[in-house]
């Protein structure tokens, strides 16, 4: 009697099952096509270092205080100040190295004039490693739609 | 409707007649005539395996809550072209320790077993290509080949995975046969006949399909049927996580082509077996015949790649216990309720 019973109640399982695949068959599929379709990323979400512009002064915010470069834990920031025809101090370089880059934004936390951010771009796949060598025109085209 | 039986008659009229005319002896007619259906049997048969292998992507695919393939053409139907050019122009390797012969001509004969088989089966009103008196005996004895090509892949490869899949493989497929073919044997006892077309023209209409009747016969030859092509609730074969990829891991190439091909043609083989014993074969209204073969044997084997893609592998012990204390007592109980009936009414 057992066996019967435990037979008729593990067919009945197994038409289970075969209901749950059939009403997975019929949902739409997660997966996002990646190049054809992309997340929206959320807005405070950590990728791709960049120097900010100042709107009015239409000039870079850094004042090559090296803040930076000094709690940057993996050495990722390379910077040379000058002084520019006004006396202040600007970046003469600013190298991130972004394959070095481990986006704990450390950086942005520490930066007094809001200069450096990281943006939610992600896509920067290279050819070569050098080229992830970011220098300061490439960084400020990156932080250009950001404030 | 617009059926095919007419227009191969009139090609092979046509062909007689120009035979005729150039004054050729009739076995070259009838050798010709031969070699084209071996060709046009060939033919389907890729075409279906390469529609097959893409639909089953597919249907796994979306049952994973993914899309499968998706790139290459419309949701990615030139995928399974794709895959054969690169199979077919990949280089043929032979390892260095196999026994050569053995291991060249396993994939031969399963892949000739499955095409032999289509033989018999009759895909359309007139559309058979040899109705043997014996047909489902022939099938039967024929799909038996299997065993030998899969233990010699397995033997000649000289690979522990191999060896053990095909062991695996021989035991599965010989157990199962005996369940199977007790469960056709009710359907054989209902029709009085073995030949294929005397099957078919038994059932004409729904309420005289052989599922009907013998609703437990279908669901033992499905099962049965399920672990005769090795797939998954009874895959031990080519248990990926135990043997690598079980008969076939020392394959590539075309020859692995081949063995992938011989499946997918099992596949549909015993869908159409089933199709043809138990669900009234072409018999169908309005749609031409062979339309109707194909809808319904396309309709089994979505249930088979359905069934797949739920269940979780059978061990080993279980399989076998499966086969010879529950199938085998059941097709035999539904082979006597049969015979009793038959006798009675």
């Amino acid at each position: 009697m057992i066996i019967i019973k435990r037979t008729v109640s593990g067919i009945w399982n197994l038409v289970l099952g075969l209901i749950v695949t059939l009403k997975y068959l019929f949902k739409p599929a997660i997966t996002l096509q990646y190049p054809t379709e992309r997340w929206a990323m959320p807005e405070r979400s950590r990728g791709m270092v960049s120097l900010l512009t100042d709107k009015d002064a239409k000039k870079l915010r850094c004042t090559a205080c090296s803040l930076c470069v000094k709690i940057c834990p993996n050495n990722a920031i390379l910077m040379t100040p000058k002084k520019d025809e006004q006396g202040k101090r600007v970046p003469d370089t600013f190298v991130v190295d972004i394959g070095m880059c481990i986006y704990c934004g450390l950086c942005q936390e520490v930066c007094p004039f809001n200069a450096i951010r990281l943006v939610p771009k992600y896509e920067f796949s290279v050819y070569d490693k050098k080229s992830l060598s970011f220098d300061k025109e490439k960084l400020s085209e990156i932080g250009r739609d950001y404030q | 409707m617009f059926e095919l039986d007419k227009l191969l008659q009139a090609i092979y009229f046509w062909l007689g007649r120009i035979f005729n005319s150039l004054g050729l002896p009739n076995y070259l007619l009838e050798l010709l005539s031969m070699i084209l259906v071996a060709l046009l049997i060939m033919a389907f048969s890729s075409l279906t395996v390469i529609f097959l292998v893409w639909w089953e992507r597919k249907v796994s695919g979306h049952i994973q809550s993914r899309f499968g393939p998706m790139r290459t053409g419309w949701h990615g139907w030139l995928q399974t072209i794709i895959d054969a050019i690169k199979l077919i122009t990949k280089e043929d390797i032979t390892p260095t320790d196999v026994d050569r012969v053995v291991f060249f001509l396993a994939p031969i004969i399963l892949f000739t077993s499955a095409l032999m088989a289509y033989i018999a089966i009759p895909f359309g009103k007139g559309l058979i290509v040899k109705d043997l008196n014996i047909g489902i005996l022939y099938i039967l004895a024929i799909t038996t080949f299997t065993i030998i090509g899969i233990l010699s892949a397995g033997w000649s490869s000289n690979n522990k995975y191999a060896l053990l899949g095909g062991f695996r493989s021989a035991a599965q497929i010989i157990s199962y046969e005996v369940p199977l073919t007790l469960s056709i044997l009710g359907v054989v006892l209902l029709a009085g006949s073995l030949s294929m077309l005397t099957i078919v023209n038994t059932q004409k209409g729904i309420m005289h399909w052989f599922i009907w009747k013998q609703p437990l016969g279908f669901l033992i030859y499905l099962t049965a049927a399920i672990a005769e092509v090795n797939r998954t609730p009874f895959d031990i074969p080519e248990a990926e996580q135990e043997l690598v990829a079980g008969f076939n891991v020392e394959y590539s190439g075309m020859k692995f082509a081949m063995f992938f091909f011989a499946e997918y043609m099992n596949t549909f083989l015993v869908c159409a077996i089933a199709t043809t014993l138990f669900l009234g074969g072409w018999n169908g209204p309005i749609l031409p015949s062979y339309l109707w073969f194909f809808i319904k044997t396309f309709f089994l084997v979505f249930c088979l790649m359905w069934i797949k893609w739920t269940y979780p592998r059978l061990r080993v012990d279980q399989l076998m216990s499966f086969a010879w204390k529950f199938l085998l007592p059941l097709a035999f109980l539904n082979l006597i309720i049969t015979a009793l009936l038959i006798y009675i009414l």
